[in-house]
């Protein structure tokens, strides 16, 4: 019984996202088409000037360390955080020897 | 019979791990250097690089890598790492943080979109990144590994 009530509840989902899923009559994100690129207009900046602007030919890695350089520090520093905290919280405590 | 705290894994694994590593180290590597041209760059290298160190630790064991390991170079490693991100960020500094001069106007770096000593500070940021991370994977793995608080 209660597997029988599992697998209808995964098909059931699984309708469900085969209708959402489908561009004729799912969910729409965005109003697509040329009004997409008039309010993305950062999408087509960056593969048009990213090349001439910073030189990489990659242009995620232009985009993460040129245009949101920011965020790359402050990822860096996320990961120097979580690694001294790691460090911190496992090293032998005082009072710990067996 | 499970393996003790310390121990090296089997011989197969070990011999399969002594022959993998480097090419695992020369993958991450090609990752980093070449993150301004192919898909990749200083994360993904770094963490790459930071598989085959710990690949090391779980083949051979605690005690082999902490013959390996020093603590104080690994930790030094990450500070450099950090700090020559930031230098290569201050570069351009004259118009704004983050500002690619050695592309625009730099002696080095500045050639042709596509060779390997173009982008400007690119290159030399994903290096400083790739080291930041393999160190910081590194040192987390490993005291993890060794600091470990339940008992086998």
């Amino acid at each position: 019984m209660k597997k029988t009530i599992a697998y209808l509840s995964l098909l059931f989902i699984l309708g469900v996202l085969l209708y959402v899923a489908n561009p004729n009559y799912g969910l729409k994100f965005g109003p697509g088409g040329d009004d997409w690129k008039n309010l993305r207009y950062t999408d087509d900046y960056y593969i048009t000037h990213g090349v001439q602007e910073v030189g990489g030919t990659n242009i995620v890695t232009d985009i993460v360390f040129d245009y949101r350089g920011y965020d790359t520090i402050g990822e860096a520093t996320v990961l120097f955080t979580a690694i001294a905290g790691a460090v911190a919280l496992l090293r032998p405590w005082r009072g710990d020897e067996e | 019979m499970r393996p003790r705290c310390g121990t090296d894994m089997g011989l197969i694994v070990k011999t399969s791990a002594r022959a993998i590593i480097p090419l695992i180290g020369i993958f991450g590597t090609y990752i980093v250097a070449h993150g301004h041209l192919t898909p990749g760059g200083g994360f993904q290298g770094g963490a790459t690089i930071a598989g085959a160190g710990i690949l090391f630790l779980v083949a051979f064991g605690l005690n082999e890598m902490r013959k390996h390991y020093n603590k104080h170079l690994y930790s030094a490693l990450e500070g450099l790492g950090g700090l020559v991100f930031l230098g290569a960020a201050m570069l351009g500094i004259g118009t704004a943080f983050f500002y690619n001069t050695l592309w625009h106007n730099g002696p080095i770096f500045n050639g042709k979109p596509g060779t390997l000593l173009s982008a400007g500070f690119l290159p030399i940021m994903n290096l400083a990144v790739g080291l930041k991370v393999f160190t910081g994977l590194v040192s987390a793995l490993v005291a993890i590994a060794m600091y470990r608080r339940w008992r086998s």
